[in-house]
């Protein structure tokens, strides 16, 4: 091995390209684009329909509920829970169904990684993509029980951030189902047993204090859990030192599975 | 620009590369020519930077390729298999796309799209999904998206593999014009046609190992002679010509029912002498070169 080799050799180590990050990010924003309008039902008018009827029809038959001994109304309760187990199921669902689409329907990841991009790169786009698709639904519901005053404090703004971490999280949980599922059919038991419990187990529908004792712990240690907190104090403006547990486990929550994926991916394409 | 040395790639138990060593000059058309499982798809994927090498040298343009995957990709295109084309954007922006993945901006991507549409002749489909395209379009799309970064070596895996005949030339026609304006190419085909018609020099593959290497000429006279000769036994006969072929003592393989003779030094084989069968004279071409040094056909699987 003469010398100039050798010297790409140790440059090679801290190889990290932002470029290789934005290139994925592009083609889905490119690809976002090409199909906005069919896009804007899934981010904004579907999750709106769930929050009118649950929050101004279901809403009607219920009491108020009780968070840290303040009665709310039911409306205004479940309308940050909604907000977050959306962004929660966009982020979800592009990284786990959509990337599997691209990783073995399509081979686009093949293409890809033929280009100058690398796994980790490739990785970070699909789960930044995920958590702009979260941001983006965030952003419309929000706006949208905004409006309807259904979120009583200035705070309600930093929700947002909380969408944001939301997709970051469940972005990269999606992509580790994608890098083993061996086919559609087992990636859907992402949405039956990953998904949809956690969209009304987490606290967004009804207090954990609700659920039997020894369901509680298990409630709390969910993901989606933290979130929906966080974005209730957010929104009605109760905030409380307790709340920095759940950002805590959050933030960890939001970072520790990319690499992770990043892994799978690598032992499942570059054979 | 590419140099292998006792270059292996192992899948597991499974030996796809045994130790292969060849070199590629700068602006030649190298090619690679065998069956499949010859193991050209796991020599060229290594040498794209898509597959670990296992070990062996493997340098390309200067870049140690065993240490280095990503830089080898700055300065290569690749043509895979399977076209992997993004059927959620149009054709256009899969070009534009490809240049995002090399960190091109956005004005550069959507100036060499065009060009690359342009020159590929597909500039009348830029608006279309993938998905409308025929087969030989998709895989011209496919060739084209190599183009976008500009490469100093294109690598092709099986380039018109699965086209009709009329889509196959106009592929050749194209890679005959990319060949003249001096890029470096290396491609894998299991058609001798192909290989003959752009490849300056091959290597002939078979089980993972370099059998013979040479312009397509060279290997032709050398292995095969200028003419071969067919030979078809009359009915029931097979064994007899079979025996009076092996007491000629010229180089025979045999392929369904017809036995292929080599010259020697040159000449045509002279089997006058040879009876029960009927014989013809055809230009030696490089699936004969495949069949004297194998026995099989390239197309045996």
């Amino acid at each position: 091995m003469n010398e100039s080799l050798a010297k790409r050799r140790d440059t090679g180590r801290i190889d990290f390209r932002v470029r290789g990050v934005a290139g994925v990010w592009l083609r889905h924003y490119t690809a976002f684009k090409a199909g906005w309008l069919i896009e804007m039902t899934g981010i904004l008018l579907e999750p709106i329909f769930i929050l009118a009827a649950v929050a101004f029809g279901i809403g009607k038959l219920v009491g108020d509920v009780e968070i840290r001994d303040n009665g709310v109304e039911y409306a205004v309760f479940v309308a940050p829970g909604i907000v977050v187990g959306n962004a929660m199921w966009h982020s979800l669902f592009e990284c786990s169904w959509g990337a599997f689409r691209r990783l073995q329907t399509n081979r686009i990841y093949d293409s890809i990684l033929a280009a100058p991009v690398s796994m980790r790169e490739l990785a970070l786009g699909e789960i930044s993509w995920g958590a702009t698709r979260a941001l983006m639904t965030t952003a419309a519901v929000l706006a949208f029980a905004t409006i309807t005053g259904l979120v009583e404090s200035p705070w309600g703004i930093g929700i947002l951030g909380i969408g944001l971490l939301t997709g970051f999280m469940f972005g990269g949980f999606g992509l580790i189902a994608a890098a083993i599922a061996p086919s559609t059919h087992m990636l859907t038991l992402v949405f039956t047993m990953v998904g949809t419990p956690l969209f009304f187990f987490s606290g967004t529908f009804f207090p954990i204090s609700t659920l039997p004792n020894w369901a509680q712990p298990i409630a709390w240690a969910l993901p989606l859990t933290h979130p929906v907190r966080i974005a209730r104090a957010l929104a009605t403006g109760d905030l409380y030192l307790g709340l920095l547990w759940s950002m805590l486990y959050l933030i960890v929550a939001a970072f520790v599975f990319y690499p992770i994926a990043t892994r799978l991916l690598r032992r499942r394409l570059l054979v | 620009m590419v140099r292998a040395a006792g270059l292996v790639k192992k899948f597991g138990d499974f030996t796809a590369v045994e130790g292969i060593s060849f070199e590629v000059r700068r602006g030649e058309t190298f090619g690679m020519l065998g069956p499949n499982g010859a193991g050209k798809t796991s020599t060229l994927r290594m040498m794209s930077g898509l597959s670990p090498v296992t070990s062996g040298e493997l340098g390309i343009d200067g870049i140690d390729a065993t240490a280095n995957p990503r830089s080898i990709r700055d300065v290569i295109g690749v043509v895979s298999q399977h076209d992997g084309l993004d059927p959620d954007i149009s054709v256009r922006d899969n070009l534009t796309v490809y240049g995002f993945y090399f960190g091109l901006d956005r004005d550069t991507a959507r100036r060499r799209a065009d060009e690359v549409l342009d020159f590929f002749d597909l500039k009348t489909r830029g608006g279309d999904s993938v998905d409308d395209l025929s087969g030989g379009m998709r895989r011209r799309l496919t060739i084209a998206r190599a183009f976008v970064s500009r490469p100093r070596l294109v690598i092709l895996d099986e380039p018109t593999t699965g086209l009709d005949p009329g889509s196959r030339n106009r592929v050749w026609e194209q890679l005959a014009v990319l060949k003249n304006s001096g890029v470096t190419v290396v491609m894998s085909t299991h058609y001798m046609e192909e290989a003959a018609i752009l490849c300056d020099r091959l290597v002939i593959m078979d089980e993972g190992r370099i059998l013979g290497a040479g312009t397509p000429d060279e290997l032709i006279q050398e292995l095969a002679g200028a003419e071969v000769a067919q030979v078809r036994p009359e009915e029931g006969q097979r064994d007899s010509v079979q025996r009076q072929l092996q007491e000629s003592g010229y180089e025979t393989a045999e392929l369904g029912a017809i036995f292929t003779v080599r010259g020697l030094n040159g000449d045509r084989a002279d089997l006058s002498k040879v009876s029960g069968a009927r014989i013809s004279y055809r230009a030696a071409n490089l699936e004969d070169v495949f069949l004297m040094l194998t026995g099989r056909d390239l197309r045996d699987e």
